[in-house]
């Protein structure tokens, strides 16, 4: 939204921004990243959701409309720039604590303690990768600040990762970079968090845990790599709560969940990792952005035709306004996660069932009424006005084919566009019944895997780190 | 024993935009093209017209250029829209924008 504005702007059109009260502190750090800090905005009263409608008139009739005039007619308050230290700058010298407490006071830490990011140790990093100091990897919006391979170590030493982690780190930020992810959007109010999952040689490389406890915090390579995904959103994104971070809960960030690629193995499946392409035995990080999940405790049964529905019981049941990404918002975006278990899949497997077996078994069963689907992405929300059934959208080419075929509101119809876009990982206690699902942010947060690039020799270094 | 003491460097990255002017104002609203862009959240399609209709009594000669015919700012062509509005703007001859809504 500010975004159109800061362009209409650009392109010489005075613009004026309609925000929400609760919105215009994101608002006004937005428009800094976007180098209009002067980007006029006409404030909205309230949250317009809960407002009758004479109270909404009201509000726009003797606030909203005078400001919008203001904002197009009156000239702005000049911007100046607050000059900010260089990326390879000494910010401040003192003790353990002393570091500590600058960094948190300037909003630079999470709460946890932070490694001091000394050059020496910064350093360290550097020399597990290949790729000069300075290259720049992208730029992250909302703050529009270079992510570069510097400042992906000076996190990774905050976070308390080890400095063979870096190829990891700097995958990772190369997948935060992709405009496809969507990172500007990490702000946003359901206050989704990314998962992270990873494939490859280098889980065992690095002792990822893959087996139980896989998304519990305790092994040091899932626990700070999670959270130096969180600290560089901060630090270099600029997510930063009450400011352009606006989830209205939000969750801690997320250990990094490797998957069991043994159990793989054994039952010759492929990898998460190759639903964007790459080969098993490739290191590859994948990130999507999850709004929540559950566990599916004791799956029971002996063959998949026992276990699936229980599955796709879960995979509905998680699944409510974040439809909005299946037809509405962003078609076909929605892209929800189940994990299975090593047994789980193994069990599957035994009865002759892939990977693709299981995905379009739940793609055809896991159906809601389209009634019901309306219900969320219409009456509950109101994230799809206009009054368009899914039928009349499909028949308008607005939505898949999918939701077109009946006009019946009994019609049962799929979750996702694509058995594709329903993603598994194998991963968690390999004898145990359970298994996980997560519903999904679509664009705003969509899955992007890179691969990572090792340094050469990586071998002898790891082992000289080790 | 005296406690240890450490250098540490910034953990930001440099900022890729300088501060840019804004555009000029408007004289006056007065006869102009005003466009609304909207991310289709927030009960825009209910706000727009009474802003249209407010604003139209303030100023009877106003014009303007409804949300659909951006499309939604907050979709999948989101992008493309921002990339393609210098054009589009000029297409339809438009003098400022109303973008909503943030909440």
């Amino acid at each position: 939204m500010l975004r159109a504005s800061a362009a209409a702007e650009a392109a010489g059109v005075p613009s004026s921004s309609l925000v929400c009260d609760g919105f215009l502190g994101q608002g006004a750090t937005t428009a800094v990243g976007l180098g209009l800090p002067n980007l006029p905005m006409a404030k909205v009263p309230g949250h317009v959701d809960t407002q009758t409608d004479n109270e909404l008139r009201d509000n726009l009739t003797s606030v909203t409309v005078n400001a919008v005039i203001e904002n197009l007619t009156a000239a702005q308050p000049a911007a100046v720039m607050i000059p900010e230290p260089g990326p390879q700058d000494v910010v401040m010298e003192g003790s353990f604590d002393e570091i500590n407490r600058f960094f948190y006071e300037n909003g630079w830490s999470d709460g946890l303690p932070i490694v001091p990011p000394t050059r020496a140790k910064i350093e360290s990093f550097l020399a597990f990768t290949d790729l000069p100091t300075e290259h720049v990897i992208g730029k992250l919006l909302p703050d529009n600040r270079e992510a570069t391979v510097w400042n992906v170590a000076v996190n990774g030493v905050m976070a308390g990762c080890k400095p063979q982690y870096m190829p990891v780190l700097v995958a990772l930020a190369e997948a935060m970079a992709d405009p496809g992810y969507g990172v500007e959007h990490s702000g946003n109010t359901p206050g989704a968090e990314t998962l992270i999952t990873i494939n490859g040689p280098i889980i065992k490389d690095l002792e990822f845990n893959y087996e139980q406890g896989a998304l519990r915090d305790g092994f040091m390579a899932n626990t700070t790599v999670g959270r130096w995904w969180r600290l560089y959103l901060r630090n270099v994104a600029g997510f930063i709560l009450h400011q352009n971070d606006k989830g209205t809960f939000g969750n801690t960030w997320r250990v990094v969940l490797a998957e069991n690629e043994d159990a793989l193995a054994k039952i010759d499946w492929p990898p998460h990792s190759a639903d964007f392409g790459h080969a098993r035995g490739d290191n590859v990080v994948t990130i999507s952005r999850f709004t929540g999940g559950d566990v599916i405790a004791s799956v029971f049964g002996q063959k998949p035709e026992d276990m699936l529905p229980y599955l796709a019981d879960a995979l509905i049941s998680q699944s409510g306004w974040q439809l909005i990404f299946t037809v509405g918002m962003a078609d076909g975006s929605y892209t929800p996660m189940l994990v299975l278990s090593p047994i789980l899949a193994e069990t599957m497997a035994k009865a002759g069932w892939s990977k693709g077996d299981v995905r379009q078994w739940l793609f055809e069963n896991a159906r809601i009424p389209a009634w019901k689907f309306e219900q969320y992405i219409v009456e509950f929300t109101n994230f799809y006005s206009g009054g368009r059934s899914m039928f009349e959208l499909a028949q308008l080419g607005k939505a898949n084919e999918l939701y077109g075929v009946s006009k019946d509101p009994d019609r049962l119809v799929p979750l996702v566009c694509d058995p594709m876009d329903i993603q598994i990982v194998i991963s968690g206690d390999p004898g145990r019944t359970n298994a996980q699902v997560f519903s999904h942010n679509g664009i705003l947060g969509f899955p992007t895997a890179r691969a990572i690039r090792l340094p050469n020799d990586w071998k002898n270094k790891l082992t000289g780190a080790q | 024993m005296s406690e240890e003491t450490y250098s540490a460097l910034w953990p930001r990255g440099e900022k890729t935009v300088e501060i840019a002017p804004l555009a000029p104002r408007l004289d006056t609203l007065e006869g102009k093209t005003i466009a609304f862009m909207w991310d289709y959240l927030f009960r825009g399609d209910e706000i727009f017209p009474i802003l249209e209709a407010e604003l139209s009594a303030a100023y009877p000669n106003m014009n303007f250029v409804g949300y659909t015919t951006f499309g939604s700012t907050h979709g999948s062509r989101e992008g493309q829209i921002i990339a393609d509005l210098p054009d589009t703007l000029a297409e339809h001859k438009v003098d400022a924008i109303i973008s909503g809504m943030g909440c």
